[in-house]
């Protein structure tokens, strides 16, 4: 169903990407948008949070330091990030230093309405449900699902075709074999991306 | 009912045949359609109690349908049986073991001696199941020297090894290290042993020693040194085959092999055939008179057999623990975090890290003429698949949508449509939906819908079909959606839009709503019924069951006798869990001629042979609001 749009609400670019214009989008020159990718109404994300590599000169040796405009998040294509929630790039402390480190989002990736993600990288097909949280540094790996309400802790990984749920997020089961195929369950993005802004 | 609306759940028709009977499947595989073809021989028998079973509607409140009903994306599909299979139908082969935490894999034989286990870094916090992280203890900033002490913390709870007195030398190999910790530790507890004894060969255990001050007042003196749990384990296990070993009377004695063999559930299943076999040692034992008098087995005497006696006075301490004020709730571990340690863990400073448990991809069969129906490829880290015969490549994807309120209300304005609200329908109030079957398959099938006019339940929802009957076009090649641009979106959204202007689309009886290149839509028109309870329902007397515990104030509302659900027990007008989900059962009928396959020479034509396959399906509409006024 799609939302309640008026005149306008959805700018679209080039590549396709529909954002709305209230969601909040700080840092927008270190944010990749894959293209078609959608961003709803009060949506927070930070691009502001990346790792500055010319305060300390022992920080940008390592893997992964980006080239010169360090890129803070990186979506993939037909993602959907719901209303209210919030992509912040995970930090944490390494050598006394506190510092963000870059935030991966693949492909088809639905993020619920207010949820709150920290993952290091959300892989292809990732269903995150409404509310819930994905602690810094975790990683989501290809078509894992996020039950709503889950807080998945701080440095998880979370196997590809997994749901997992609860509080702390446990591995409660595992998705089918078709989940993913085009127009099922998980492959609905393309679907959910054409009815936006409609 | 976890999904939210609307969704599609398909019934595996395997929920119906009582006992997987190889030979019966062996036999439906070559009638593919024949529900029960059981008797061989009576044909006219078997086509009777064919037809009585299609009589019965399927019910998706009955109780057997939680065993049936299941999201398209889980069902695979049997090329060989042409029968959808779903998770009980099949059977599992491990392909490989993982870690979820590091990914990595372990080898089978590694899995069988050790554990299933990560034998790697990976633990999980004995608190609260979170994930534990290696970290140094020391700070250093900046100096590039970390070899600190390393502890495990967990990032939820804030739990780490500190907390029960653990450090590490060196962030590798700790599972190694801890395993080593746990023993000293359970013996260094025991014993009541002052701190320089209780060093490690590693020489790495700092030990927090209030913590156990508690239990160590009652101190035994055994002579010899109590081992720790994992230590006693072994030795017992150990103990036991070797009794056993010394105790059976015959090489070939069923029990002395098998446990010699390490429980291995095939020689279990040899014993327990064998048990009354001439040649078992059971009937050796009663029929003829033993020729040696049988051996007696006897238990664990000695702490190194793993025996363990607890010390006197050890119950009384562990209470007086609980009940005093250091201890408190959060001491005293849960049920649920004992369930995971050492038996004798019962406050949360004995709760160990808990190393995570592994993992599998997994291959499936079809149970009845063990086909590969998923083959994963064998990396622990891919998502692809050598085979997969998921069912939605072979069954008509359903989608379910709601049209706009129909007919057209006056008061409404015409270009705002109102989307009907899935989560509270006003019952007595037509809503229509639009149920678009998408074929996957190379070819055209012709599918025949079917569904009860009324919905089974206490609520009577009336359901329409307006098209039964439709064809779905093949799945005929990519590119043609490809040049068409984005063919169907467009579609949909001019006729959204038309929708949205007039209602100038009306859905018509026998007419297809709407159809593309492999999609067909049709419309489904469904007037939801009243609730129990929400009154004004054509009253119907309700004698029976209106006298036990009839405590709602709610008066004058009359229940329906007949009930399929069998919840007619059920005296008053309280709604049942979910009873206001309103899902409508759907039996698909779908006839596609195929390819033929070389294993089937026989067909009239020479190159397709007519296939059908008939399911039920169930439509999760929406909920359906108690009070009239929608």
């Amino acid at each position: 169903m799609p939302p309640k749009a008026f005149k306008g609400e959805y700018i679209e670019t080039d590549t396709g990407n529909k954002i709305s214009r209230r969601a909040q989008i700080h840092g927008t020159q270190r944010i990749i948008l894959g293209g078609k990718t959608v961003i709803q109404t009060d949506a927070v994300i930070r691009g502001d949070l990346y790792r500055s590599s010319s305060s300390h000169a022992s920080s940008d040796d390592p893997a992964g330091a980006a080239p010169s405009p360090s890129v803070a998040i990186t979506v993939g294509r037909y993602s959907y990030i719901s209303k209210q929630a919030i992509l912040r790039p995970p930090s944490r402390l390494h050598r006394g230093m506190h510092s963000y480190y870059p935030l991966k989002i693949g492909d088809h990736v639905f993020v619920g309405e207010r949820a709150v993600v920290e993952a290091a990288s959300v892989g292809n097909h990732v269903h995150v449900g409404k509310e819930a949280v994905i602690g810094g540094m975790a990683i989501l790996k290809d078509f894992a699902v996020v039950l709503d309400g889950a807080v998945v802790p701080a440095g998880m990984v979370v196997p590809s075709w997994c749901v997992v749920g609860g509080r702390p997020a446990r591995i409660v089961g595992e998705v089918g074999e078709g989940y993913g195929v085009e127009g099922a369950d998980g492959g609905l993005a393309r679907e959910r991306y054409r009815l936006v802004g409609k | 009912m976890s999904r939210p609306f609307p969704y599609t759940y398909i019934s595996c028709p395997c929920a119906d045949t009582p006992v997987p009977d190889p030979a019966r499947k062996r036999r439906s595989r070559e009638f593919p359609q024949k529900a029960n073809p059981d008797a061989p021989g009576t044909d006219e028998k078997g086509t009777i109690t064919e037809d009585e079973e299609e009589e019965q509607t399927f019910d998706p409140r009955s109780p057997r349908s939680n065993f049936s009903l299941y999201p398209p994306e889980q069902l695979l599909y049997c090329e060989d049986c042409h029968q959808i299979k779903c998770p009980r139908c099949i059977t599992e082969e491990i392909v490989c073991w993982y870690c979820p935490n590091c990914l990595f894999e372990t080898p089978s034989s590694m899995v069988r001696s050790e554990g299933n286990r990560c034998a790697r870094n990976c633990f999980n916090c004995p608190i609260c199941t979170a994930p534990l992280s290696v970290s140094t203890l020391e700070n250093v900033t900046g100096n590039g020297s970390q070899q600190g002490p390393w502890v495990l913390s967990c990032g939820y709870c804030m739990w780490t090894t500190l907390d029960i007195g653990i450090k590490f030398d060196k962030p590798t190999n700790i599972r190694t290290q801890l395993s080593k910790m746990a023993d000293s530790t359970s013996r260094g507890r025991q014993m009541s042993r002052s701190l320089g004894d209780l060093k490690s060969p590693l020489s790495n255990y700092a030990s927090v020693d209030e913590q156990f001050s508690a239990t160590e007042d009652g101190g035994p003196d055994q002579p010899t040194e109590p081992l720790g749990a994992d230590a006693r384990f072994a030795a017992l296990k150990g103990f036991y085959r070797n009794q056993i070993a010394e105790t059976s009377t015959s090489p070939n004695d069923p029990l002395g092999t098998d446990f010699a063999g390490g429980f291995a559930s095939p020689g279990a299943l040899n014993r327990i055939m064998s048990l009354y076999n001439s040649s078992s040692r059971l009937s050796s034992l009663y029929n003829k008179k033993p020729k040696s008098k049988p051996p007696v087995m006897r238990e664990a005497l000695t702490a190194s057999e793993g025996l363990k006696i607890p010390v006197p006075g050890a119950e009384d301490a562990v209470v007086r623990r609980m009940a005093s004020d250091e201890c408190g709730w959060d001491g005293v571990a849960s049920i649920e975090q004992r369930s995971f340690q050492p038996p004798d863990a019962r406050f949360a400073d004995d709760l160990l890290p808990l190393p995570v448990l592994l993992r599998t991809k997994r291959s499936k069969r079809c149970k009845s003429c063990k086909h590969i129906l998923v083959k994963p490829e064998f990396k622990p880290q891919s998502t692809r698949f050598r085979i997969r015969l998921i069912a939605l490549s072979y069954i008509p994807l359903a989608t379910l949508r709601p049209l706009t309120i129909s007919p057209p209300q006056p008061g409404y304005p015409t270009t705002a449509p109102t989307v009907p609200n899935l989560d509270s329908l006003p019952p007595l109030k037509p809503v229509q939906l639009l149920l678009t079957l998408k074929n996957h398959m190379f070819d055209p099938v012709r599918v025949t819908l079917a569904t009860p006019s009324v919905t089974p339940g206490r609520v009577d929802t009336k359901v329409t079909i307006l098209c039964p009957q439709l064809d779905v076009g093949a799945n005929s090649d990519v590119w043609d959606e490809a040049l068409q641009g984005t063919a169907p979106g467009e579609q949909r959204s001019s006729r959204s839009g038309a929708m949205g202007i007039g209602y100038e689309k009306v859905a018509e009886a026998g007419k297809v709503w709407d159809k593309g290149r492999n999609w067909t839509t049709v419309a489904i028109e469904v007037v939801p019924g009243t609730l129990p309870g929400s009154g004004r329902r054509a009253s119907r007397a309700n004698n029976d069951f209106n006298d036990s515990d009839n405590d709602d104030d709610d008066d004058s509302v009359d229940e329906k006798d007949l009930d399929w659900s069998g919840q007619s027990k059920d005296p008053n007008e309280k709604l049942q869990p979910d009873e206001d989900v309103l899902e409508i059962p759907i039996f698909v009928r779908m006839e596609w001629d195929s390819e033929n396959q070389i294993e089937q020479p026989v067909s009239k034509s020479s190159d397709t042979v007519k296939r059908e396959l008939a399911y039920w399906m169930v439509l999760g509409v929406g909920r359906i609001s108690p009070d009239l006024e929608g």
